[in-house]
């Protein structure tokens, strides 16, 4: 246990490493995220001037900026092990495919967290919407939903990365199946931007119940879609 | 010259212990069969060359005893235990050099090697690396982006990810791809050099004579079967290379 760990953080320190020193990774998702908010806020209206966007409108537009660059991360971190047969040489070491599965989620995850710190902020600014009435509701419900979106884009990165279709094939296979994680967050979003409730216990427990199946799922069949 | 290789295997003993055994293995995809009642006997410290033309097996039968392909059927057994796949701790003996670098281009080549023996456990990584590094005379660049490295440099850093965590079985595809003469050269005195320090080398090839000069057993695989597995001394390059090519 304690080696796979160590693993892990190896894997994941390695990946953002690499990311460090190119930025690839993070400069296009942010630039994508920023580019969605500004088309979809203008298509949508921002509410002109001292009308600020409805707090629900807003954060199903950063759920769209989250979702695309998400698929993007998902994929790029991938693509680093396949150039020159890196992921080979993973998969020759006595490594457990679970603990690389882990590892993958956890730099996907961070990748997508330092979208949202700068993405967010953007929407707030240009849709004005007022994110004080239920700040750590917002907070709670989009990691909560990251983290089930993320658990099956890793997954199905992993298994497309050897396609040429990766990118289209990717969105079409993940989008459709993150469907529940999505729609949950949404409807908590709406009762607490719209409605005015309270983050409820249920709708968290049917978030986290959803992450719960996906990353199970997902680390069960990661070993199975891997093909070096 | 020398490189203290922490904990050298078993030289090669007539009878000794089988690194490799294979017994009818069987590879299909979908319903093509790639490879056929393949049976193997490698003992530890020997050097094998495995010869075929393309699409003959030889990578997909790497791959089955690196453990990165699960074979269709019959057994494989890596110093004595059968391989499952799961077999973590067989992984820990073996080392790998294929088609690719196996390595990450924007990290240096201190980095990728460094990174690799801790997966491994090594100790010491960053003093195994700097050791191993000198060993392909890759010292000076040690700190470079890999992604700045020529082919022959790659694969030489390769050879040294291959080795970090000094493993007892050295499977190497078709490593010398892409190389020049002098990078050639000095590949064949590695592989020469870690056989003499008793590893068990199984290289696959395509050149025959090279092949049949470096190594002490041949086997050779037409349509994924093995039609000739010999004493590489006894061999005449012009026989292997008729059965290479007999259809």
């Amino acid at each position: 246990m304690k080696r796979s760990l160590q693993q892990i953080a190896l894997l994941v320190a390695k990946d953002l490493r690499i990311e460090a020193r190119g930025k690839q990774t993070v400069g296009l998702v942010i630039v994508l995220g920023v580019l969605i908010i500004v088309v979809l806020g203008m298509g949508l209206g921002t509410g002109g001037p001292g009308a600020p966007m409805s707090g629900f409108k807003s954060t199903a537009i950063l759920w769209v900026a989250y979702l695309f660059g998400g698929v993007l991360c998902f994929e790029k971190t991938m693509a680093v092990e396949r150039q020159d047969d890196a992921l080979a040489g993973l998969l020759v070491a006595p490594l457990d495919r679970g603990a690389l599965y882990i590892a993958k989620l956890l730099s996907n995850l961070t990748l997508m967290f330092v979208l949202a710190l700068v993405v967010t902020p953007v929407a707030i600014l240009l849709f004005r919407f007022d994110l004080s009435t239920h700040p750590w509701g917002f907070v709670i419900v989009m990691a909560l939903g990251m983290t089930g979106f993320a658990a099956i884009g890793t997954l199905f990165a992993a298994a497309v990365s050897s396609t040429r279709l990766q990118g289209g094939l990717l969105a079409l296979l993940v989008f459709p199946l993150s469907l529940p994680v999505v729609h949950a967050s949404t409807q908590m979003m709406r009762k607490m931007f719209e409605e005015g409730e309270a983050l409820s216990g249920g709708g968290l427990a049917t978030l986290l119940a959803f992450d719960l199946m996906f990353l199970a799922l997902s680390w069960f069949v990661f070993e199975l879609v891997l093909e070096p | 010259m020398t490189v203290s290789l922490s904990t050298p295997a078993a030289t090669a003993i007539p009878g000794a212990a089988a690194a490799v055994r294979a017994e009818k293995l069987t590879k299909a995809i979908d319903d093509k069969t790639i490879l056929k009642d393949i049976n193997l006997d490698i003992s530890a410290g020997r050097y094998v060359a495995l010869l075929g033309a393309n699409g003959a097996g030889k990578t997909t039968l790497l791959k089955i005893l690196a453990t990165l392909v699960a074979p269709s059927g019959g057994v494989l057994k890596l110093f004595g235990q059968t391989v499952r796949r799961d077999s973590i701790h067989i992984r820990s003996r073996l080392g790998l050099i294929g088609h690719g670098a196996m390595l990450y281009r924007d990290l240096s080549a201190r980095e990728n090697l460094v990174f690799f023996g801790r997966l491994y456990g090594v100790a010491d990584a960053p003093g195994r690396a700097a050791e191993l590094l000198k060993f392909v005379d890759l010292a000076p660049r040690a700190n470079d982006p890999v992604k700045t490295f020529s082919r022959g440099m790659m694969q030489r850093v390769s050879i040294a990810r291959a080795l970090m965590h000094n493993p007892d079985l050295l499977l190497a595809d078709e490593p010398f791809s892409g190389l020049d003469a002098p990078s050639c050269r000095m590949l064949e005195e590695m592989l020469s050099r870690l056989h003499g320090q008793g590893k068990t080398v199984v290289l696959a090839n395509h050149e025959i004579s090279q092949s049949l000069r470096l190594a002490e057993q041949a086997v050779v695989l037409r349509k994924g079967r093995v039609v000739l597995d010999e004493p590489a001394s006894s061999l005449d390059p012009a026989a292997v290379l008729a059965e290479v090519s007999a259809r």
